[in-house]
Parts: C-alpha cells; sequence; structure tokens
C-alpha cells in the first residue's frame, strides 16, 4: 500500500516535559488511523507536529514525500487539519468561511470554487450556508468544518476529536462521512479521540499513545486477540496499565 | 491572491455596521457639540457688552454716567433693586449680574474726596468657564471706571489729550522671539494661536493607538482562543502573510477612525476657539501685525514636508502599535485576559499624552526627559511642537528611534509567530503561583 504518512522517532521537548518520545508510524493511501490515549498522552502534541503547527525537538514525519521538518509549505499544501473544538468566524455566513478557506488552498477561481461546490454537498447545510455562523449549533459547525477539511480533497486529513461534544446522530453521521470519503475517495485520515466505541468503528488501525510513547499499533481486532480483550476499551485500559507499572 | 483572501476576510470582519454607526454617531456629536459651543461663546462674548445697572444715587453724574456708557456702544439695562437680598433682585430682574450704584455715591466722590463704592453682583451658574462669561461683570466695571475717570477729568479741568496721557504713559512694542526669528507680537498671542493647533494631533494619536491596540489584540486573541488560527497556520499560506493581512487590516481602519476623529475634533475646537481667535486676530493686527503673519514670520507655521514627516511618525507609531499588540494578543488565553492586555500600551500612551497637555517635554528635567522619550509614542505626541520651534534633532532623532523599536517589535513579533511559542505563550500570573504552590 502506498505510504501517505510515515512518523519517524518523532519527539517534543517542551521545557521540562517531553511531551512526545520517539513516535513512529505510518498510514496508507485511504487508511484510517487513530492516536488514542488518556489526557496528557501526547496525542495532540504529535499530531500538531504532523499538521507543521509544532516544529518537533526530533525526529521526522514525512507527508506524501515531504518532510514537516525541511518542507512544512510542501507539506502543507497536501494536508488539511481540524483541531479539537475548533471555531469557525461568527461574523462570516457558512458559504463565506467556505469560499475564504478554498481561496486559501488555490488562486484558481474555478478550482476554488469546485471545492466550495464539494464542501456545500458534504456538509449538508443547504440554506442555512448563507446564515451567520454565530447562529449555528455546534452539529452545524462540525459538519461545515469537517466539510471544510475534506473540500479540497488533501492527500491526509488530520482531526483532532472529530466528534467531541456532538450528539449521537451528529457524531454516527460524521463518522460514516469519514468512512465514505476514505473507501470512495482514497483519503486518508489520522483521527485522535477518547471515544473507543468511535475508534472501533471507524479506524482501520489504531496507535495506542501513553505518557508521549506510542505503545502499540495495529488493527483493532488483531489487539483486541493479542490483549484478550473484549473490546477496545479493555486494550487501552491494559496497555496504559502496563505503561505505567513499566 | 492568497494575500488579497486573507486581508479581505480580516477587513470584513472589522468593517461591520456597529463599526460604521459608531464613527457616524461619534461624527454627529462632535459636530453638533461644536457647533454648539460657538453659538454659546458667540452668545456669552455678545453678552459681555451689555451692562445691568441700578441706580439708587439719582445724581446728575450718575445720569451723566449712564449716558456716556450708552455713548460707547454699551447695552444698559436700567433695573430697580430694593434691599439686599440679591439672589431675589436678580430673580425678579430675571438677569444673570448687576452692578449697583448706591445712595449717596456721588456725594462720596463729589465732596467727600474718597472713592465712590459700587457692588457688583453676579450669579454662578456652574463650575464651566464659558457658562459664567456672560455673569462676569469685570468688563462693565472697567467701562464705568473708565467713563467716570473721563467725566471727573473734564470737571477737575483736565484735557482729553492730558488724560489719555496719564491712562497711558507707555507705549509698548511686543516683540516675540523664536530661536533666531522675532516678530511685532505679544507671546500671550502666539501661544493660545499655537495652543489651539497643538490641541488635534496628541487626542488623535490617543485614540489611534487605543484603537489600533484593541481591534489587533481581540483578532489575535479571539483566533487562538477559537483555534480559527491553528486552521489558518496549517493552510498553504505563510506565516507572514497571515501576520501582514491582519496588520494592514488593522492599521487601515485604524487610519480610517484617525481620519473621522481628526475631522471630527477639528471641527470641535473651531467651534470653541473661532470667536476668540477672531478677537485675538483683531486686536493683534490693529496694534502690531496679525497673528497670521507673526506665526510666519516667527517660522511657526508647517509646511507640506512638515506635515510628510509627521504622518510619517504617526505612520511608525501604528507600526510599534501593531507589532506589540501581535505579541500581546498572542499571550491571551480568554476573552478577560485579552481585554487586560491593552493595559500595557494604554499606560504608555497616557504618560506623553497627559505630560504633553500640560507641559513642553522639552522642558522637563534630563531625567524625566530621557524616561518620557523612552517611550516611543511620546515623539508623535511632541513632533508637531518640536517641528515648529526648530527641535529637529530630536524631532529626527525621535523618528529613527521609532524606528528602530518598531523593527525590534516587529522582529520579535515575528519570531513569535514563526515559532511554537504562538500556541504555547501564555500570560498567566494567578495560573503559574497556583502551580508553584501545589509543586511545593
Amino acid at each position: 500500500m502506498e505510504k501517505i504518512l510515515e512518523v519517524r522517532e518523532l519527539s517534543k521537548q517542551y521545557s521540562k516535559v517531553l511531551a512526545a518520545d520517539k513516535v513512529s508510524f505510518d498510514i496508507g493511501k485511504g487508511e484510517i488511523f487513530a492516536l488514542i490515549g488518556p489526557n496528557g498522552a501526547g496525542k495532540t502534541t504529535t499530531i500538531r507536529m504532523i499538521s507543521t503547527l509544532l516544529t518537533p525537538t526530533s525526529g521526522d514525519a514525512v507527508v506524501a514525500g515531504h518532510s514537516v521538518v525541511n518542507a512544512p509549505d510542501k507539506v502543507r499544501q497536501c494536508i488539511t487539519y481540524l483541531p479539537d473544538e475548533a471555531g469557525a468566524y461568527k461574523t462570516m455566513t457558512g458559504m463565506a468561511y467556505l469560499k475564504f478557506m478554498a481561496g486559501l488552498f488555490t488562486s484558481d477561481k474555478t478550482t476554488a470554487d469546485s471545492y466550495v461546490k464539494r464542501a456545500c454537498e458534504i456538509c449538508g447545510l443547504g440554506d442555512r450556508l448563507r446564515d451567520k455562523i454565530g447562529s449555528y449549533s455546534r452539529g452545524m459547525i462540525r459538519k461545515l468544518l469537517l466539510a471544510r477539511a475534506v473540500m479540497p480533497r488533501p492527500k491526509l486529513a488530520i482531526l483532532d476529536e472529530p466528534t467531541s461534544g456532538l450528539d449521537v446522530l451528529n457524531a454516527i453521521e460524521i463518522r460514516k462521512m469519514i468512512k465514505s470519503l476514505a473507501r470512495e475517495e482514497g483519503t486518508s485520515f489520522l483521527l485522535s479521540s477518547h471515544n473507543m466505541l468511535e475508534i472501533e468503528f471507524v479506524s482501520d488501525r489504531v496507535g495506542i499513545i501513553s505518557n508521549g510513547h506510542l505503545m502499540v499499533t495495529g488493527e483493532t481486532a488483531e489487539l483486541k486477540q493479542r490483549y484478550s480483550a473484549a473490546n477496545l476499551e479493555e486494550v487501552f485500559e491494559r496497555v496504559v496499565l502496563e505503561n505505567e507499572v513499566h | 491572491m492568497k494575500f488579497i483572501n486573507l486581508l479581505k476576510k480580516e477587513l470584513s470582519e472589522l468593517i461591520n455596521k456597529q463599526m460604521i454607526l459608531g464613527l457616524a454617531v461619534t461624527m454627529i456629536i462632535l459636530m453638533f457639540v461644536g457647533n454648539m459651543m460657538e453659538s454659546t461663546i458667540g452668545e456669552a462674548v455678545s453678552e459681555s457688552y451689555s451692562i445691568n445697572i441700578c441706580d439708587r444715587d439719582d445724581t446728575e453724574l450718575t445720569h451723566t454716567l449712564l449716558n456716556e456708557l450708552e455713548a460707547s456702544g454699551a447695552s444698559v439695562k436700567l433695573c430697580q433693586a430694593e434691599g439686599d437680598d440679591y439672589s431675589a433682585i436678580l430673580e425678579e430682574n430675571d438677569i444673570p449680574s448687576l452692578v449697583i450704584i448706591p445712595e449717596g455715591f456721588s456725594d462720596t466722590l463729589l465732596t467727600g474726596g474718597t472713592s465712590g463704592q459700587l457692588i457688583s453682583i453676579s450669579a454662578m451658574d456652574s463650575a464651566a468657564t464659558m457658562s459664567n462669561i456672560s455673569n462676569d461683570n469685570s468688563g462693565a466695571l472697567a467701562l464705568i471706571e473708565d467713563r467716570l475717570t473721563n467725566i471727573l477729568a473734564i470737571e477737575a479741568g483736565i484735557s482729553e489729550n492730558q488724560l489719555a496721557l496719564m491712562d497711558n504713559p507707555l507705549v509698548i512694542s511686543e516683540q516675540t522671539v523664536v530661536a533666531d526669528n522675532s516678530a511685532a507680537i505679544s507671546i500671550d498671542d502666539v501661544m493660545n494661536d499655537v495652543m489651539m493647533q497643538n490641541m488635534i494631533l496628541p487626542i488623535v494619536v490617543f485614540v489611534l493607538i487605543m484603537m489600533t491596540s484593541q481591534m489587533l489584540i481581540s483578532t489575535i486573541s479571539n483566533e487562538k482562543i477559537d483555534k480559527t488560527l491553528e486552521t489558518l497556520l496549517s493552510a498553504p499560506v505563510s506565516r507572514t502573510a497571515v501576520i501582514a493581512a491582519k496588520m494592514l487590516a488593522a492599521a487601515a481602519v485604524a487610519l480610517i477612525n484617525a481620519a473621522v476623529y481628526m475631522f471630527g475634533f477639528s471641527f470641535f475646537v473651531s467651534g470653541a476657539t473661532d470667536s476668540v481667535t477672531e478677537e485675538m486676530n483683531a486686536t493683534a493686527a490693529g496694534q502690531f501685525i496679525s497673528v497670521d503673519a507673526a506665526l510666519e514670520q516667527l517660522g511657526l507655521t508647517l509646511g507640506a514636508v512638515d506635515y510628510i514627516f509627521i504622518g510619517l511618525q504617526l505612520f511608525l507609531t501604528i507600526m510599534i502599535c501593531l507589532s506589540v499588540s501581535l505579541i500581546l494578543g498572542a499571550m491571551a488565553n480568554d476573552i478577560k485576559s485579552s481585554q487586560n492586555m491593552t493595559m500595557p500600551i494604554l499606560m504608555l500612551a497616557m504618560v506623553p499624552y497627559l505630560i504633553s497637555m500640560l507641559a513642553d517635554i522639552n522642558s522637563l528635567p534630563m531625567i524625566f526627559r530621557v524616561i518620557v522619550y523612552a517611550i516611543p509614542f511620546t515623539h508623535t505626541f511632541s513632533a508637531m511642537s518640536n517641528l515648529m520651534f526648530g527641535n529637529t534633532a530630536v524631532f529626527f532623532g525621535g523618528l529613527a528611534y521609532q524606528a528602530v523599536v518598531f523593527l525590534l517589535c516587529m522582529f520579535f513579533a515575528l519570531k513569535l509567530f514563526k515559532s511554537d511559542k504562538i500556541f504555547t505563550i501564555s500570560l498567566n500570573f494567578g495560573q503559574k503561583a497556583r502551580f508553584k504552590r501545589n509543586t511545593k
């Protein structure tokens, strides 16, 4: 399988805290990879380094052949990033926001229009796109942001807690959207989440991270078998406890 | 193309209906107050030539005095007043001031050989300077004294020429010197005019600094709090373009505000000072030389090049303000702290603003002068005065200093935005103190 992301011994040291310690994993084309871990485990730090927002202390991540250390500008042309609990510009309408974001990914008007058209179809907000974002519910904002993240057909879409704070129906809709985009369009996804049920449903492979270390990676079924666990939640519990004992 | 997209987004966020409405209301208020001041002062000045008088003495001398007052152009209103309840007297006659000539005034003056006594009553309506101008009797009393002296002199056989000589035994030729130039004008007239010219710039600079910093700090901190900054900086657009668009939009909106305020304030100030200036010009022209000609002669007028330099200094002040605001906005981690972040800039602007209103910064003791001039905004507050009075070394030194401060601030702002610190930096002393206590 063609590799879209190769993370090699990626580390991040804040003054006294080692937030990510030699994290390594790969993501193939059209694959959905989920990073799971307790609060402060290093998920967001790892994701931010791959998104070129933070500079790694050591190691590297290569996105579609471009290094986040040496060619961050090229990396940004291949990725989109949806931060955890991100908002949008409240004074803009949904449509104006999509047009603005499309204009950042391309200078060609026709291409930008095609991005916006695609985003309108994906988010399913219809006429509400003419309203100001300030009047949107949390679920509507999340759908708009997710549509924004996938509209330029990125090689890698990085979604930090994509369904956090959403009700069940909205969360299901977004999970289905991610799965269909990966299967039908070959978009690769790097997700992070606390919700094990969501991860088990949506991801092809998972990586469990604790105290900055990536403890284990593998397919859900394979991990359940390896740890003799009934579900991913049990796998997660055993891996994290094992790490704390060591 | 991407930069234009960013700039349009920033401008659309800053220029909204509320902002336009706010500017329109400010303009209307300033114009309304300016008009009101002009009519109030005009009315007060005209009222100061009218005299309310009560003649309790009722003699030939007082009749002559009243006739003389009317002949000199004053509007004399004769009032009736009994007793010494002065408040009731003013109320009954519906007047703000009154001069009473008491019974026996003429006898004291003509046969007693001592000064006659007048009673001057003035009502005070408020603490405002302008509201009490028409209530002040000093103009009326001076005119009465002048006319009475005339009458007494004629009765004593002194000719008008001799009296005029006794009144004005000296003719003072006032000369005001500025650097190498001098003009035949009173220093008070020059000071008044220069003060009026220097009044608007500090107000506009202060408003500009406040608006610019508040706008940029809130736009950066909102992006950080809403995490739209992460989305923006992970998009294929350079961080320099993101910063430049924010700064340009904030500077453009600040300049629109400055233009509106400058126009509004100049209307307000001209309303408040026009009547006084006209009178001052007339007086000065009658005696020596007009104020405008004197300012020209003294080198106190500014040319187009001077205004370009002042504009340059104003531009540098805005740029310093914007670059400092970038750093402060990045440090905010919630809405409350973003509001507090304007405080350092407010303090730095307040010091030179207040000092420039009350004193000449160049006349402060050396140590204070150095401290005040170390604040980069000070140079803009004193720009006009420095150019007018030929302190070109201070002016151009200030311009160079501001350029250096701007480059330094911009260097640190860019460094901050291009590093991880933009996502990790925050200023929360309370949190740090709690963290230290918990770790002990």
